[in-house]
């Protein structure tokens, strides 16, 4: 197995209940490389069958993301037979979580760069979500900000598809976003007013935003879980 | 004027391209490859933006080759079928493969470590001048590469080849 004897010599970045993301030079690039390893404790059969939709499911999102032009990292190349798939590493960016974080340590730089922030996350989303992808673990680690070549205005970038999938139901986004808002006011204290700005603009980019808003304010009054079973 | 690169994945494999300009025997070339009497990948040139294109196509091929799902019946036509953004292999050789008046040609070499005897070998039989790989991008049409991957503008805004390469990858997903 050429893929699994490459990580070996690899440098390893994260380690999830799923995967495994390592970094690696591939043909002159520099690329990340993300494993869903086997899971013991499923029947095997099940397991590959699992892994392998999971994988499949993830390249398409972002294959379906770029088609959109939204800004994901790009597929070099998908070893199916162990659950690998080769990205693009994007090089000098920070996650959207360190910019906030200091963005409001500093007081010189203002509110109005953290708006634009909102503003630009909030479009992107909804752009995203009218392709019908459901990210599946939108957190404020999952968006890199990196200056654009031609420009100095920033650019968002999605990683992280791991757990994602094409769904148009109005149901599957707001939950999306209900996961976001978890992820954001937790990880940032005191950001009411910079999280409803994102949804000010997700709300003014979408044309189905409306239906989506509603299933949102249903998800927090009753959680994450439709079903009361299992 | 070669372009090698040693691959990653298959450490005993490495890629050589060579490009071409002013090709006077194209036809036989053809002919030649179609029969298996040459050992590359005879390529146009125009279909391509880079020679990053080529060598995904290589390492995929020698992967799919290495687990016996290759799709093609050697490894020179499944590097061809790896450009194109379809399943269709008839399809993927008239856009990628070199055709009869051709005068720009892309030869792709999968090759063990010293090979040079090979290289040389096939150079020869090309009555064309060769040129340095960084001039690929002189014999690329945009336009027709657009066209066939069906890049949108906003797509395209992230870069061509980016949207290129992305869709030579995820082809067998969507």
């Amino acid at each position: 197995m050429a893929t699994l004897q490459l990580l070996r010599g690899a440098e390893m970045l994260k380690q999830g209940a799923e995967g495994r993301v390592y970094r690696a030079e591939f043909l002159g690039k520099p690329a990340v490389i993300k494993q869903r390893f086997p899971k013991r404790y499923r029947h095997p059969e099940l397991d590959e069958k699992l892994t392998h939709r999971r994988t499949m499911q993830e390249v398409r999102s972002i294959a379906r993301c770029r088609r959109a032009g939204i800004s994901t990292p790009v597929v070099y190349f998908v070893d199916y037979s162990c659950s690998c798939i080769f990205l693009e590493e994007i090089v000098d960016s920070q996650t959207v979580r360190d910019f906030i974080a200091s963005a409001r340590r500093s007081s010189s730089r203002s509110d109005q760069e953290l708006q634009r922030l909102a503003e630009l996350t909030g479009r992107i989303l909804a752009k995203m979500h009218d392709e019908d992808v459901i990210h599946g673990d939108l957190t404020t680690s999952n968006m890199l900000l990196r200056r654009s070549a031609d420009s100095s205005e920033l650019e968002l970038v999605l990683i992280d598809f791991g757990l994602s999938y094409i769904s148009a139901l109005a149901e599957d986004k707001g939950v999306d976003l209900y996961v976001l808002e978890k992820a954001f006011l937790s990880t940032h204290p005191n950001t009411e007013p910079l999280f409803q700005q994102l949804l000010g603009s997700y709300s003014a980019s979408s044309k189905k935003s409306s239906a989506v808003i509603k299933k949102l304010e249903e998800v927090r009054l009753r959680g994450r879980k439709r079903s009361m079973v299992g | 004027m070669h372009f090698t690169q040693k691959l990653e994945l298959f450490p005993e494999q490495h890629v050589t391209q060579m490009l071409f300009k002013d090709v006077n025997n194209a036809a036989e070339l053809r002919q030649d490859a179609v029969e298996g009497n040459i050992h590359a990948a005879l390529i146009n040139p125009t279909m391509l933006l880079s020679p990053f294109q080529a060598l995904l196509a290589a390492n995929k091929a020698i992967h799919s080759q290495s687990i016996g799902k290759m799709k093609t019946r050697s490894l020179n036509s499944e590097i061809i079928f790896n450009l194109s953004p379809t399943n269709n292999i008839s399809e993927a050789f008239k856009r990628f493969g070199i055709s009869h008046q051709d005068r720009s040609l892309l030869v792709v070499v999968v090759h063990s470590r010293d090979d040079s005897e090979v290289l040389s070998h096939i150079a020869i039989r090309v009555d064309g001048q060769e040129v340095p790989v960084e001039e690929f991008s002189s014999f690329s049409d945009p336009a027709k590469i657009r066209k066939l991957y069906k890049v949108s503008p906003q797509e395209e805004s992230g870069g061509l080849l980016d949207a290129v390469v992305c869709r030579m990858a995820t082809k067998d997903v969507m």
